[in-house]
């Protein structure tokens, strides 16, 4: 099969890592968060704007060249920059295009980063709530959806989950698990969005959004940022915060849509993970904590099939075996993940992997043994995926 | 075009390649771009087969008939003009053409519709002389 190059493994360490106020944070620009986090990602690791020579963002979907601004507002000029635009696979194809950059001598020391307002966004006038878009309008669909009282990425994702209701028996019951474990790690998480405490009742007794779905299948809307710096790992031991290695990564994109075949109940996770995992030379037996794309409950649990932490199908008994808590058998979007503790499209999830890697976590936060995080990507419009593997230092 | 306003729904804008989709369903026909190449039908409309790339192809009526490959109710109203509608199901329709069209189940309540029942298309008219192809549970 076709997966990176080897030769890339562990080429490149994370040797920085931050985020920005999460949750509501009313009066601050997406830009003004991305760079509150590279801020933090910067002091993370004791370097200054000056030390970056390369910026990999994914603007909001209204921005145009938001590398170019987030440079601007750094201050620096740089040798390698761009934007990326595979939604929320975004974030790890810009650890991934680091990588390859500074093998490619492009770039050493690249800073990678993505940020939104989008409990702002959603919430500036009644009618933003109720439309509830972060897209500008003349992005969404004219005909084939919104005629047919089509709208938003819950009905997409509920699709997927019904018919991986139907054809394996997976229940709300499941999807329910998902949700208290990832609200449990929030309230560990002082940063995160929601610490209010969640039940099973609770969960069947809020209001159904578009069924199968309630309310706590549904990710957050949240103003957020996070940023991670990249650099060859042979220099990762000279910065202030212990090193994390980027092991493997890979991607898959099911360009025919979500509505094709049965990409919506065997994901892109499959082939974007088997490439991560050649790389890496690991398997899933070896990940000691995932932190997974959750912009719905159901993916978290699709993709946990589509990994291979369990076989297809089973993916409702893993979870209820009550492996995704601290303590199970993979520890999974300890942070609160989007779910609970803020919705920045995947970038937390990988901030989130390294800091487990460091070990460094009071205990009752800290993975027990945290050697290998799997870290997870999903978006565009449901089909793009990207996978990372990293490793302690 | 027609702007939307808080109370109206949203039309069908067409754009070139499905515009004789929407014209046939005003004739209460369900329009499909067929490959005159390989045969094979497709959906969206686009001006090339997307399954051999072929030019060549023309507009042919469906039966109206296949299944339902997955539903979903809103039981939020995410556009005003749908507030009396909900709850109400959005499908994904596989016909028998082996094309998937997104559209509504009408006719069975939310709770009894099922992933692969058999569907049949009806036409339901707007308010704005759109036609819509809809499902309905096959008897």
């Amino acid at each position: 099969m076709i997966a990176p190059s080897q030769r890339l493994r562990n080429a490149c360490a994370i040797v920085g890592a931050g985020n920005s106020r999460l949750g509501q944070v009313p009066g601050v620009s997406s830009l003004d968060l991305l760079i509150e986090a590279m801020a933090n990602a910067l002091d993370d690791a004791g370097l200054k704007p000056a030390d970056i020579d390369g910026i990999i963002v994914r603007g909001p979907d209204d921005s145009y060249c938001h590398h170019q601004q987030a440079g601007e507002r750094l201050g620096i000029n740089a040798r390698f920059s761009t934007s990326l635009d595979n939604g929320g696979a975004s974030q790890i194809l810009s650890v991934a295009i680091a990588v390859m950059a500074i093998e490619a001598g492009l770039a050493t020391t690249i800073i990678c980063g993505y940020g939104r307002d989008a409990w702002s966004r959603t919430h500036k006038s009644d009618a933003a709530r109720v439309k509830n878009q972060t897209r500008p309008d003349d992005q969404h669909a004219q005909e084939f959806g919104p005629e047919y009282g089509y709208f938003g990425a819950v009905a997409a994702h509920a699709f997927g989950a019904q018919r991986h209701m139907h054809e394996f028996g997976t229940t709300r019951e499941n999807f329910a698990e998902i949700a208290v474990a990832f609200r449990e790690h929030a309230m560990r998480n002082p940063d995160a969005q929601i610490r209010k405490p969640l039940s099973t009742a609770d969960y069947f007794k809020a209001r159904l959004i578009v069924s199968p779905f309630g309310l706590f299948d549904c990710s957050l809307r949240s103003d957020g940022a996070g940023a991670v710096i990249v650099t060859r790992s042979e220099r990762a031991r000279d910065f202030k915060a212990p090193p994390v290695m980027i092991r493997g990564f890979g991607s898959f994109n099911n360009l025919t849509g979500w509505f094709a075949a049965d990409n919506m109940i065997r994901t892109a996770a499959r082939q974007s993970g088997e490439a991560a995992y050649r790389m890496a030379g690991l398997g899933p037996s070896d990940i000691d904590t995932a932190q997974l794309y959750d912009c719905f409950t159901y993916m978290v649990l699709v993709q946990l099939e589509d990994y291979g932490f369990c076989a297809k199908g089973e993916g409702g008994p893993f979870v209820q075996s009550g492996a995704l808590r601290m303590g199970g058998r993979l520890p999974t979007n300890t942070s609160g993940g989007q779910l609970s503790e803020a919705h920045v499209e995947g970038m937390l999830q990988i901030v989130e992997g390294v800091r487990q890697l460091r070990g460094t976590y009071p205990a009752e936060r800290q993975v027990a043994h945290a050697n290998v995080a799997l870290i997870s990507g999903h978006g565009g419009n449901q089909v793009c995926h990207s996978t990372l593997i990293l490793e302690r230092g | 075009m027609v702007p939307d306003t808080p109370l109206s729904k949203p039309v069908p804008r067409p754009s070139p390649e499905s515009r004789s989709f929407w014209d046939g369903a005003k004739d209460r026909r369900l329009m499909l771009p067929r490959c005159n190449v390989c045969g094979q039908f497709w959906f969206p409309p686009s001006q090339r087969c997307r399954h051999c790339l072929a030019a060549d192809f023309a507009w042919q009526e469906s039966a109206g008939r296949g299944r339902i490959y997955s539903f979903v109710v809103y039981h939020r109203v995410y556009h005003p003009a749908f507030e009396n509608d909900v709850p109400y199901v959005v499908a994904i329709v596989e016909l028998d053409e082996n094309v998937r069209l997104l559209t509504n189940i009408v006719g069975t309540p939310p709770e009894d519709v099922r992933c692969d029942a058999r569907v049949r298309v009806v036409f339901a008219d707007t308010d704005d002389g759109a036609v819509l192809p809809k499902f309905e549970i096959a008897p």
